[in-house]
């Protein structure tokens, strides 16, 4: 990995405040093209993307999805495809499934960020009211949104827990090798 | 009370209905205090559509009961905090809404 991918990595936040500049068709491939290569349990393909750019489905979109505080250029929702599921025998309760939602929305992020553009999931919508706002067939269930846009200047700042605590470390995240016996209730 | 003029259009107001009725449903699968959250960004949302188009005095009281930058901050990691604040700009819209009602007596602090 190269450091340039490292400082994507570090830099990139999710981002609640965007502009109306629209974003250029050949980004969105781009990002979709990401999402593609995002690692897949067993590399069965089972997450579909559902692409908005137009307006006023983007307006509808947001009404019925109290999280998205963004008014995005673009949203792309991630879809388990059902039928997939079923084809590749996955039971619809493996945690792979929604392991899949994260890699493939991680990786769209982060492929936004290299592109100059920001990002932000929502994961608080009405599933069944996007179901119709989409015309989703009825295999298809959306598990996650992910909003585009360039951000806004003056954007609201990331939420902070812990008030003014440092920041979470890697190390206070990491315990090396075997956890002491100690530890065992 | 003067007849109340028309502050909403609407796309404003079937906008806030719609998030009202699918906070409603999201809210089941999300942590219980993310509702208080969820009311907060409509009041918000209703006070910025209609802050133009109100009276002088109602103008004053959503100007008094906006909510500090902090409240965000506070609803992650200082719920007393934030429980207090809101009891303030409730206080501060019982006030307004005494006086707004031309109640007799005064409201008590």
């Amino acid at each position: 990995m190269t450091d340039g991918m490292l400082e994507l990595i570090r830099t990139r936040r999710v981002i609640r405040a965007m502009s109306d500049r629209p974003i250029p068709l050949q980004d969105l491939e781009k990002i979709l093209e990401a999402g593609r290569w995002a690692p897949a349990g067993g590399n069965q393909r089972v997450v579909r993307f559902a692409a908005v750019r137009d307006p006023k489905t983007l307006e509808v979109l947001r009404q019925v999805s109290p999280g998205m505080l963004q008014r995005p250029a673009a949203v792309i929702v991630l879809c388990l495809d059902h039928e997939a599921i079923r084809a590749n025998e996955i039971s619809e309760r493996d945690p792979v499934l929604f392991v899949d939602i994260g890699t493939t929305m991680q990786t769209m992020l982060l492929a936004a960020h290299a592109l100059g553009i920001g990002s932000g999931p929502v994961t608080s919508f009405a599933h069944e009211a996007v179901r119709v706002v989409l015309n989703l067939p009825r295999d298809l269930t959306p598990e996650l949104m992910v909003c585009f846009g360039y951000a806004e200047k003056g954007a609201r700042q990331p939420l902070i827990r812990g008030g003014g605590a440092p920041r979470v470390t890697w190390q206070d995240l990491t315990h090396w090798e075997r956890y002491p016996q100690s530890l065992q209730s | 009370m003067p007849e109340s003029p028309g502050v909403l259009t609407e796309d404003e107001a079937v906008e806030l209905f719609a998030y009202l009725l699918t906070s409603a449903r999201t809210q089941l699968d999300e942590p219980p205090d993310y509702a208080s959250m969820r009311l907060l960004t409509a009041a918000e949302s209703l006070r910025d559509r209609i802050a133009g188009r109100v009276s002088p005095e109602v103008a004053a009281m959503l100007e008094a009961t906006v909510a500090p930058s902090s409240f965000a901050q506070e609803h992650v990691n200082d719920f007393e905090a934030y429980a207090r604040s809101l009891d303030e700009l409730c206080a501060i819209l019982a006030r307004n809404l005494v006086a707004r009602a031309e109640l007799e007596g005064q409201a008590d602090d």
